[in-house]
């Protein structure tokens, strides 16, 4: 889905997190929004996502005004960056919420839900743990059922904040062509949020690095490293 | 290794500290919980059932444990709603509130008995009300089901307005994202988040009330075979200087605030093996 | 922010509100309920005491609180919270210290013991008190010769209050003192601090917020116990009716002002009690602990 961001801005109270922004995200890219803390990339995932409200703008799927959609009807599959994985549920069950919180009329059949279930399993190399609560699993093992959590529902597009943020390098090197693999497969239009220059270089084709709440530069990683557009951006990627 | 009974620590006052526990633990609680038992091994099992096996006891017993199963209900529900509202939502007089939910831990039992009573007699304020419609409360079930309720009051919503507070908002974030409406996210994921609390705190609204004495007896009218509940009856017993009976009733009730105690730690170890933590 | 921003901002949509909220109509109720439920539960019932306590003016109140049985109820209740708060005191620090000091086994099995008092009804805890020191008992038999009752005096009445408040100030204590661990009082000893002053000087500030709060507690239930008194104070007027006490049997007597009065006097209590709480819990909350349970 070809995502567009016109002109959009956040106040929270007399603070700016995103001064008026605007974006292209052409549909199945791979698209990393890089920035120190306080950037406002944050805040950009959670209102393309329907969890904050722009103070200004418009947010547009596939060319239609998609602003006033609540976080329900927006579709889109989120991976929080603490995962946020229903405790006392099973993995199963977690992966299915999404499909039995439909309302009855499309509520898939139990079969199928279970199939489904499955073969996201399948898609995140973990088929055996259906049955393990989240405390039972590793960080990786979490982030794999967060995002097979956030694929079930059929979404529009994958975001996700932090996906790597509390793993340990090794296991983001693995779980980082695991989430490029993914979306070769699906073709899900996807962003993430990354403060790290050389997971989102090396993972996205589009980076947009940010600062207090303004865009700094977008293109793609290798434009980015030949001819950075600003100070900023020079030192961040060669931090 | 077998792991030593006491380790040995540079820190001072063991002597003191042990010495000052074990004697005031044992000859303020242990010794008297222990000559209550004496009393009733020396009585003997079927004395004490002699004792308990009579409809006016079976009766207070059945009684204060149905009505105060009924008050732990109510405060359920009651202190669910207490703690969500108090600690989720900013509204003028929200200290006022926070503190008069523990008003039932402050307050006297007798002077809230005496003030529920005189609320919901007849011609009280409560009571005139709904004496116009027919209903009796003070004097009835009705009368000690409220003293029950407000005794119980604090429980719940003590023990779930903390777990309220650390809820991960991220938690229902992620079921809306997913596409649930709020009140599916209710359903499934804060009230199960909530549940293990929320057991507990019913437990000890329930433990609270099956013993209570005080805030009852002066609305319940104290009718044997009716409004008799069993605390009571070990008092009538004892100004009837029948020290076996008062006894063999006093080791029923220990042996059910016992099992209570019991079920409640049975909850914590429940929740904890499910969700990692209380 | 310039207007033609505020212009250009599209209408926000009636229906957004965060994924975490619930609908304002909702939130109104829910608030509404709580309020509603309270009101009738808890500030009836305490506006109730005063109304009837000034049922007869103020000053009929006032006399009635200067009774002979009301004096007397006062002197003994405060009496009792005087002897029982500092034992209770005393034995809260020693059990936590000893808890939190040291490693031995049964240390959960002793944590239980402590709190076992809170799950007793306050009638099967006076029992206890009467079949350990009545007359008719081994130890309160020798102790009566000895021209030294406890059961229908001054020493049950204390022994019943201290069993049903045993709890309250060790339970206060434990937590914090877990969390605050024991390095402040080994680097004391290290610099060559007797025990004495490894107490006073390092672990008494640390606790004393939370010393306060559960003596607050324990002298709030203290002055207000009934169902324990009431089984071993034999009630003789004068002499072992505390004010609890007196309240039931004026209260009996149909004399609704003075039993009221005296009700509000504990009433009084109970407020100031819940405010310096409160006050403890908004300007201490680090140091006080994070168990709110009781």
């Amino acid at each position: 889905m070809h995502i567009e961001i016109d002109e959009i801005s956040k106040q929270f109270g007399s603070t700016a997190a995103l001064t008026p922004v605007s974006l292209n995200l052409p549909s199945g890219a791979l698209v990393a929004l890089l920035g120190p803390s306080g950037s406002g990339k944050t805040t950009l995932l959670r209102i393309l996502g329907g969890l904050e409200y722009p103070t200004s703008g418009r947010i547009l799927f596939d060319g239609q005004d998609a602003t006033g959609l609540t976080v329900q009807q927006r579709r889109a599959g989120f991976v929080f960056q603490s995962y946020a994985l229903f405790r006392h549920m099973t993995v199963f069950e977690n992966i299915a919420y999404g499909l039995r919180a439909r309302p009855r009329a499309t509520r898939p059949p139990k079969a199928e839900i279970a199939r489904r279930v499955q073969k996201l399993l399948e898609l995140i190399q973990l088929p055996q743990i259906g049955a393990r609560y989240p405390n039972q699993l590793s960080g990786g093992q979490r982030q794999r059922v967060a995002l097979a959590r956030a694929l079930a529902i059929e979404p529009r597009m994958l975001l996700l904040d932090e996906p790597f943020g509390a793993l340990d390098a090794k296991v983001r090197k693995e779980l980082r062509q695991g989430l490029r693999d993914i979306h070769d497969e699906t073709g899900l239009t996807t962003v993430f949020v990354a403060h790290d220059q050389e997971e989102a270089m090396e993972l996205a084709d589009l980076v947009v690095v940010m600062s207090m709440g303004r865009i700094e530069q977008i293109g793609k990683p290798a434009d980015i490293r030949a001819r950075p557009a600003s100070d900023f951006v020079r030192n961040f990627i060669t931090a | 290794m077998v792991r030593p009974l006491l380790n040995r620590s540079p820190m001072p006052g063991l002597g003191l500290s042990m010495g000052i526990t074990v004697a005031m633990l044992s000859l303020v609680v242990l010794l008297p919980i222990g000559a209550l038992l004496w009393q009733g091994a020396s009585f003997g099992l079927s004395g004490m059932w002699g004792v308990i096996n009579r409809e006016r006891v079976w009766k207070a017993l059945l009684l204060s444990f149905r009505l105060s199963f009924y008050a732990a209900l109510f405060n359920l529900v009651f202190g669910v709603l207490l703690a969500w509202v108090l600690a989720r939502y900013r509204f003028p007089g929200r200290r006022l509130l926070d503190a008069a939910v523990d008003l039932p831990f402050a307050l006297p039992t007798a002077v809230a008995g005496i003030a529920l009573t005189a609320l919901y007699a007849p011609n009280g304020f409560f009571g005139a009300i709904f004496k116009d419609y027919g209903i009796r409360i003070a004097y009835t079930e009705w009368g000690i089901f409220i003293a029950l309720v407000f005794v119980g009051l604090p429980f719940v919503a003590r023990t779930v307005q903390p777990v309220v507070e650390e809820l991960e908002t991220e938690v229902e974030e992620a079921s809306a994202t997913l596409g649930a409406s709020r009140l599916y996210t209710l359903y499934r994921v804060i009230l199960p988040a909530l549940l293990p609390a929320a057991l507990t705190g019913f437990a000890l609204s329930l433990a609270r009330a099956v013993g209570e004495y005080g805030s009852v007896i002066f609305i319940a009218g104290n009718k044997p075979l009716a409004t008799e509940i069993a605390p009571l009856l070990i008092v009538i017993q004892l100004e009837e200087f029948n020290y076996d009976g008062a006894a063999s009733i006093g080791i029923a009730m220990l042996v059910i605030s016992f099992a209570m105690l019991l079920v409640i730690n049975l909850i914590q170890v429940w929740s904890r093996r499910r969700i990692g933590n209380v | 922010m310039s207007d033609a921003t505020t212009l250009a901002a599209p209408p926000r949509p009636r229906a957004f509100r965060a994924a975490t909220e619930e609908s304002p109509a909702v939130r109104r109720g829910l608030i509404l309920i709580a309020v509603a439920g309270l009101a009738i539960l808890v500030f009836a019932p305490l506006i109730v005491v005063f109304a009837e306590a000034l049922a007869k003016g103020a000053v009929a109140a006032v006399k009635s609180l200067q009774s002979k049985d009301a004096l007397s109820a006062i002197r003994l209740t405060l009496l009792i919270a005087a002897i029982s708060v500092p034992l209770n005191a005393v034995f809260g620090i020693a059990a936590a210290w000893f808890i939190t000091k040291f490693d031995f086994r049964g240390k959960a099995f002793l944590i239980t013991l402590i709190d076992l008092p809170f799950s007793v009804s306050p009638v099967v805890a006076g029992l206890c008190i009467v079949f350990m020191f009545g007359a008719n008992s081994l130890a309160g038999g020798w102790l009566v010769a000895q021209g030294f009752p406890i059961v229908f005096a001054l020493p049950g009445i204390v022994l019943a209050t201290v069993f049903v408040t045993f709890p309250f100030v060790a339970r206060e204590l434990i937590p914090v003192m877990i969390e605050q661990g024991r390095a402040e009082e080994e680097a004391a000893l290290t610099l060559g601090a007797s025990g004495w002053r490894v107490f006073r000087t390092v672990t008494l500030p640390n606790i004393r917020w939370a010393l306060l709060y559960g003596v607050l507690l324990c002298n709030a239930r203290a002055m207000g116990e009934f169902g324990a008194v009431a089984v071993v104070s034999g009630k003789i007027r004068g002499q072992t009716a505390t004010m609890p006490i007196t309240i039931e049997m004026q209260y009996n007597e149909y004399l609704s002002v003075a039993a009221f009065s005296l009700a509000a006097v504990l009433t009084l209590l109970a407020l100031v009690t819940l405010l310096l709480k409160t006050i403890l819990e908004i300007r201490h909350a680090d140091e006080i602990a994070a168990t709110r349970r009781h």
